[in-house]
């Protein structure tokens, strides 16, 4: 096998609660986005694109759908003969009984062994939960020029948001001095975004120091990168342009499905340069019917439209009926809306029916109408 | 697993296809905005537990070659199956000389090492769903040497000229493959599906050369006729035969009618092609979209009405496009006035503002061109 430089690792464990009803039985990196995309597929494709040829998914909650969707790896193009896709869910073992993966740090930690397989002299951390398209590849040519020891991605973000984010404080050089966890009180604006680049034999050392530990999360932010700034290591923060979101809430899965509609979109998903990849449908193009009417939309294949579709966002097989209008709305896979039905403001689950002349969300609600269960027509 | 092997045939030259054929074979044209028309015999093998396959093609391989590639996206199993692109040159000496079974001699040796105990031959120029599995079956258990499939029509005159007819007797023994010179209206057009042990098919292969270089499998079946029972079995459901320009136009557009469409779209019966990767259909403010089929990453912004639009194709601010097939990452410029056309792969129309076909005669603009 030849000389991987880099693995990656794509933490996939988690529930995604605050995605309510979406992640009952998925979970948050299967979420269907953007069409005819799952979240998962954006750092997926995005190691594909960056030249990296091995990658590991760690699954944890609900993992049925997603182990089973990542492993084809086919998917993005990660199926040559030395590369793949590899899930990696908790595992009993020889000297250790099954355990769960106790935080983001342990993950990696129980599975030492798959990456010394591979022997790389670097290790790219990626969440399995964000929006955006990145090469690695550039940052990894960073963190080997600053000769780092672990260099994290950072986003600039307005200044009074900055107590939602673990935050990087920086000297002039770029160096991290410190991690501060949703400060209240933030001295920087940087972000963290959740991918680190680690030079392997130094995160080797402080995963087997921290499993050790009784007192630690085994968390990526809150333990291994304050005690790697304690030992005096070499951390780097690379900014990071371009359009990056975490799609926690029903309200940001949302908007980031609708800033697919924005011509100027930063995230681009036409570009062929960076493509992002995903299972294929066997479905027929979209049809638009007779009657219809679209006003600024977001519509992949296998939909059928016959009704109205105004600034929405209509996922792989959903259905809009003859009179049926849908405003402000992403369509989850496969739901339909029957004729006379009115949708607005609502982000419809997949599988999800709107009977007949029902009337669902409303323009000027706070918040966006998660629709989980079928809607009941109005006769 | 079938007990048969399948094979895909190129079209005879009796078949022209202006323009688009310069480029490709047949079964390497777009078809309803995302597939290629070899999708639908490659399926309907594959979806039939048929995972021998050959394909032949004749000239111009490069686009079939890379679309089939190992036939992974039929679905193919990757140790026990095997899609095979068979390329047999046709003569420049004479046109007479390029037929079916000229290409089946020039691969004789795999023919003849082919384990399975059947064959199913079917056109790689024709779109139709068709159960090879179920269509073996009626085979064997009718007991003829030969099954070919047909498709009653009722408007011959028009549709589906220079195909092969079949005649039948009241058992549904074919008495004789003739052309169909539009003479008559209701007629049993031979879908070039053929049915048969490969064994006689192979015998069949070597009467025909021995007896004409320019015999075709067709000719030699009504040769010998007397000694072999042939049957007829009827298709029902979408049937379209890309022969020439018109019908290849028609074709794409007819199944804009999506009661037909669900003839050839069925649960369970799915047709695979090749991804592109391509990101969904944007709309922007002023599209203005009915009755057409559009396949993902185009970006649209003018009108489109009753047409098929393919891959990644760009049509722009009041450009208007009506009854047209634009085939793949073709750009649609500003205030373009489009009627009646089928604008093929890659072309540009930007300085010429207008133009304006009839149905019954499409206009065509060549792949790559600027206009």
């Amino acid at each position: 096998m030849k000389q991987n430089e880099m693995l990656a690792m794509i933490l996939a464990g988690g529930r995604g609660s605050r995605l309510l009803d979406l992640t009952n039985k998925v979970a948050k990196p299967a979420v269907s986005f953007g069409g005819k995309y799952r979240i998962v597929d954006f750092p997926l494709s995005n190691c594909a694109n960056s030249g990296i040829d091995i990658v590991g998914v760690l699954t944890q909650y609900e993992s049925v759908l997603l182990n089973s969707y990542v492993a084809a790896s086919r998917h993005w193009g990660l199926d040559s003969k030395d590369s793949g896709v590899f899930v990696l869910p908790p595992r009993e073992k020889a000297d250790a009984d099954l355990d769960v993966y106790r935080g983001t740090a342990d993950a990696i930690s129980q599975n030492i062994d798959f990456i010394d397989n591979y022997s790389p002299e670097y290790l790219l951390i990626l969440s399995g939960d964000h929006i955006y398209k990145m090469d690695y590849d550039k940052m990894l040519r960073f963190h080997k020029e600053n000769k780092a020891d672990a260099t994290i991605a950072v986003l600039p973000v307005p200044m009074k948001e900055a107590s939602r984010f673990g935050i990087m404080n920086t000297n002039d050089a770029g160096e991290i001095v410190e991690f501060e966890e949703k400060p209240a009180q933030p001295k920087s604006n940087l972000a963290s975004m959740g991918i680190y680049i680690f030079t392997w034999k130094v995160l080797r050392k402080a995963l087997l120091a921290d499993m050790k530990s009784t007192e630690s999360h085994h968390d990526f932010g809150k333990d291994i990168i304050p005690a790697l700034l304690g030992d005096g290591k070499k951390l780097m923060a690379y900014r990071f342009e371009g359009y990056w979101k975490d799609v926690g809430t029903i309200d940001s899965l949302w908007e980031a499905n609708m800033d697919l509609l924005d011509k100027k979109s930063e995230l681009n998903l036409s570009d062929p340069s960076w493509r992002i990849y995903t299972e294929d449908a066997s479905e027929l193009p979209q049809y638009i019917g007779k009657d219809a009417k679209i006003e600024t939309a977001y519509i992949t294949q296998g939909c059928l439209v016959e009704g109205e579709v105004v600034r929405s966002v209509l996922f792989t097989g959903t259905e809009v009926a003859a009179g049926a209008k849908v405003v402000d709305t992403v369509l989850m896979p496969d739901a339909q809306v029957a004729e006379g039905a009115v949708v607005t403001r609502a982000l419809v689950a997949n599988g999800v029916k709107i009977g007949k002349g029902a009337v669902v969300g409303s323009a000027d609600s706070e918040n966006i109408l998660l629709v989980a269960k079928n809607v009941k027509g109005v006769e | 697993m079938a007990d048969a092997y399948g094979i895909v045939t190129s079209s005879g030259n009796h078949f022209r296809v202006e323009g688009l054929e310069d480029q490709r074979p047949i079964g390497a044209f777009s078809f309803l905005g995302r597939y290629r028309v070899v999708d639908f015999p490659v399926s309907n093998l594959s979806n039939s537990n048929i995972d021998r396959i050959q394909v032949y093609v004749s000239q111009n391989p490069r686009s079939l070659a890379e679309h089939l590639g190992t036939g992974q996206t039929y679905n193919l199993n990757a140790k026990r199956g095997k899609l095979q692109l068979l390329f047999n040159q046709d003569s420049r000496v004479n046109e007479i000389y390029n037929t079916d079974i000229a290409a089946f001699r020039g691969n004789m040796s795999i023919i003849g090492r082919m384990h399975q105990p059947y064959v199913i031959i079917t056109p790689g120029y024709m779109v139709f769903k068709q159960d090879f599995n179920k269509l073996l079956e009626d085979h064997i258990a009718s007991g003829a040497d030969i099954t070919l499939l047909y498709h009653k029509s009722s408007n011959a005159k028009e549709e589906y000229r220079g195909c092969n007819t079949l005649t039948l007797n009241r058992q549904k023994g074919v008495t004789a493959i003739e052309r169909n010179l539009g003479l008559a209206n209701d007629r049993n057009i031979f879908m070039d599906t053929y049915v048969m042990k490969n064994e006689l098919f192979l015998e069949l292969i070597q009467k025909a050369a021995k007896t004409s270089s320019a015999y075709t499998l067709v000719d030699i079946i009504n040769a010998e006729n007397d000694n072999l029972d042939i049957r007829g079995i009827a298709h029902k459901g979408y049937f379209a035969a890309i022969t020439d320009f018109k019908s290849y136009y028609d074709a794409n557009l007819e199944l804009l009618d999506m009661t037909k469409a669900r003839e050839l779209f069925t649960d369970g019966w799915p047709f695979y092609t090749v991804t592109t990767d391509s990101c969904p259909v944007h709309y922007f403010e002023g599209a203005s979209v009915c009755n057409s089929m559009v396949a993902n990453g185009c970006l649209i912004e003018g009108t489109v009405e009753n047409s098929v639009i393919g891959r990644g194709v760009e049509i722009r601010k009041g450009a208007v496009v009506k009854n047209c097939v634009i085939l793949g990452h073709s750009i649609i410029d500003k205030d373009v006035h489009l009627e009646c056309q089928v604008v093929d792969k890659w072309a540009r129309i930007t300085n010429v503002k207008e133009l304006i076909a009839t149905p019954e005669n499409p206009g065509y603009v060549k792949r790559d061109d600027v206009l």
